[in-house]
């Protein structure tokens, strides 16, 4: 009745904003971490991971989805607060390449200890919701009960990181600190605190995503999941600005479109060559990402 | 020191290295070798006799460094020659890293700029020298390695130009999108780079007839190719640490430096921060596409899978652990590399795992991310850092 809803150009935008709302997942938690600590974490696709397979693998001691998911999340706040304390503490105010490094090294250990464990091989997890296309007039439409699933979560998220951000007191200590923090200090915030706080959120963010991501019936839980889409999580945030969080979320639903575009009218070889080419475009034209206000260089 | 000192040095190494000659004619028995020993021989004399002559590091320090470079070389040359066909495969290897090490460690260490996009650049120069041969199989070596420099050098300034306005943790992610996006970029030209499957090279390298006939005498004593590959390895590896000293002492050096310690304080004095920031970034990608080049020639092939992100991860561990800044530290790494393969398989047998099982093939990358994260907290010089620190603490000990 509708070809509208069932055409190509509909079924590309529909299919790339589901992408797309992962990769602007994965970017806010990259700028949660850059605007409270100023590090660029690559372990940001690996701590979720380890959290996931942590929480979901208790799948298999005949517990049922969602409470595994609430362990999981439970396990990335445990592994963002660890990983704050112990490695990246004493990080603060070195080289910049200093946490880079200590990040990537991290990285490794965790997939290589992920796959020690759990193996490489790809690990279903059981959807409670179904990823088959809706049906309109006899031709699919890309959206399915999981994909809603997607994207109403990454929604509540999204809404629940910045309802945190704007109307709590820990919000307002968690701003300060980033903000100010040895003002903060002497107004009595926390500031230690805050930055462990930070990582958590921003694990704990990584870990819905990657259970979203791994739920997938077509992708499963792997100690590399979450590598190919930290790439196009990070170009995002660094298109949107690393401190802006609603930048990270644009660019992520962006890019998430366009690739989808890419992907079907060109071929997939092609989508993360044309990501590439936007990241070093738009660093170009805006170093500091198009929704970052422009801020004084650091001397 | 006085012009008696001087000629007696002479006399001295001209003395040595007729004893020398003389000495390795006689004790030789087949055709040229003798010759090829004292040759050898000789060139080790005169090169460590010209580094010991009092004064010079200070008053010529380009030529002492030739010295060294010339010495080194020549002594690993000699060592190739009694080494197993094993050993001249891993030495070879290592080497050929060890120029990839010292690129990543000159961007990093003297401009403070890192990059996750090595084992890419790795992989241009690798492909670029097995396209070429592909096409005109009788080119010379030393032609086809500095095409593929120059491939290398194209590549990295083409990625480098945003670079010059990016800070520390914005290159750093464009370099790993571009080590992640390396496959994809092999497989959209796949009727040049041969697909999943890679390239073979239509030949072997295989020594020229005047190498050969230094040796034949009846015996084969160039036991077997592996030897002329590890020697073309080695020379190649000398003249890009001999460059590389140099560059780090030049002006260019000093403009990095100064601009990893405070920018703002370079650009007062007059230093072109992207200019310096792309050869930096330049110098980086032509010395990580030379040792994926020598890389193809050693294994006579190349295969995609290779060039994967985990060697950028693995060559970021060596650089640190060997120590970032400095040369002494690139050949540690490269040593490290050379030997990691076999280290961990002893390991695996010493603690009876099972070689096969998840846990064995895994324990590389968690001792190198192990070995990354315990080296930047407590020693984030590496170990050529650390040594020269207590070597110069010691003396200035010593000198009360």
């Amino acid at each position: 009745m509708d070809p509208f809803l069932t055409s190509r150009i509909v079924s590309d935008v529909l299919s790339g904003l589901t992408n797309g709302v992962i990769y602007g997942l994965v970017a806010l938690s990259l700028v949660l971490v850059w605007r409270s600590t100023g590090i660029l974490n690559f372990a940001q696709g690996a701590m979720p991971m380890f959290a996931t397979y942590l929480g979901m693998g208790l799948l298999s001691y005949h517990l049922s989805y969602w409470p595994c998911v609430a362990i999981a999340i439970v396990a990335g706040f445990a592994i963002g607060g660890l990983t704050e304390r112990v490695l990246v503490r004493g990080l603060y105010g070195k080289p910049e390449i200093n946490p880079i490094v200590v990040m990537v090294g991290f990285l490794i250990v965790l997939e290589g200890v992920a796959a020690a464990i759990w193996s490489t091989l790809p690990r279903g997890l059981p959807s409670p919701f179904s990823s088959i296309d809706w049906q309109l007039g006899g031709k699919p439409i890309a959206m399915s009960d999981f994909t809603v699933y997607e994207i109403v979560t990454a929604l509540i998220v999204m809404t629940a990181v910045a309802m945190l951000f704007r109307f709590t007191k820990l919000g307002l200590q968690l701003r300060a600190s980033a903000l100010a923090p040895e003002v903060s200090r002497l107004l009595g915030v926390r500031v230690g605190r805050m930055l462990t706080i930070g990582w958590m959120l921003s694990t704990a963010v990584g870990t819905i995503t990657t259970i979203l991501v791994a739920s997938n019936f077509f992708t499963g839980l792997t100690p590399q999941v979450m590598d190919g889409i930290f790439a196009f999580g990070f170009i995002a945030a660094a298109v949107g600005g690393l401190d802006s969080p609603v930048g990270a979320i644009v660019a992520g639903v962006g890019i998430g479109i366009i690739l989808q575009f890419v992907g079907d009218y060109l071929n997939s070889n092609a989508i993360i060559l044309v990501a590439l080419a936007i990241l070093i475009v738009s660093l170009m034209v805006r170093p500091n990402g198009l929704f970052s206000k422009s801020t004084a260089r650091r001397v | 020191m006085s012009m008696g000192g001087l000629r007696r040095q002479f006399g001295l190494t001209l003395l040595l290295v007729v004893v020398t000659v003389v000495l390795s004619m006689l004790l030789a028995t087949r055709g040229h070798s003798g010759l090829v020993l004292a040759a050898t021989a000789s060139i080790f004399i005169v090169s460590v006799s010209v580094l010991r002559t009092p004064g010079l590091r200070e008053r010529h320090p380009v030529v002492s460094r030739a010295a060294l470079t010339v010495s080194v070389i020549d002594a690993s040359l000699v060592a190739t020659y009694f080494f197993s066909a094993t050993t001249n495969f891993d030495l070879a290897t290592g080497a050929a890293m060890s120029i990839v090490l010292l690129g990543l460690s000159f961007l990093t260490g003297a401009s403070g700029q890192i990059s996750l996009g090595n084992s890419a650049f790795m992989g241009v120069g690798a492909f670029a020298m097995a396209i070429w041969a592909n096409h005109h199989a009788t080119t010379p070596i030393v032609i086809s390695l500095f095409i593929a420099i120059v491939s290398g050098a194209l590549v990295g300034l083409l990625l480098g130009l945003p670079a010059t306005r990016l800070r520390g943790p914005y290159l750093a992610g464009m370099t790993l999108a571009f080590a992640v996006a390396f496959g994809a970029i092999l497989s959209s030209f796949n009727s040049w780079t041969g697909g999943d499957g890679g390239l073979q090279l239509p030949t072997a390298a295989t020594p020229p007839h005047w190498v050969t006939g230094l040796f034949s005498s009846g015996t084969s004593l160039l036991t077997s190719n592996t030897m002329w590959l590890a020697d073309i390895t080695i020379l190649a590896t000398g003249v890009a640490f001999f460059f590389m000293a140099n560059l780090f002492a030049s002006r260019t050096g000093r403009a990095m430096r100064l601009i990893r310690d405070n920018d703002v304080a370079a650009e007062l004095v007059g230093v072109s921060l992207p200019r310096t920031r792309v050869i930096a970034f330049v110098v980086s990608s032509s010395y990580a596409a030379l040792g994926g080049a020598l890389w193809t020639l050693i294994n006579n092939s190349v295969s995609p899978s290779t060039y994967s992100f985990a060697l950028s991860i693995t060559i970021l561990s060596l650089v640190v652990i060997g120590g970032i800044g400095t040369i002494p530290g690139a050949l540690i790494g490269g040593v490290i590399y050379a030997y990691s393969t076999s280290v961990i398989s002893w390991i695996t047998n010493q603690t009876g795992l099972n070689p096969q099982g998840n846990f064995a093939s895994q324990l590389n990358g968690i001792i190198f991310g192990v070995l990354l994260i315990l080296t930047m907290l407590f020693a984030p010089m590496g170990i050529s850092g650390a040594v020269l620190h207590r070597w110069r603490q010691r003396r200035a000990n010593s000198q009360g």
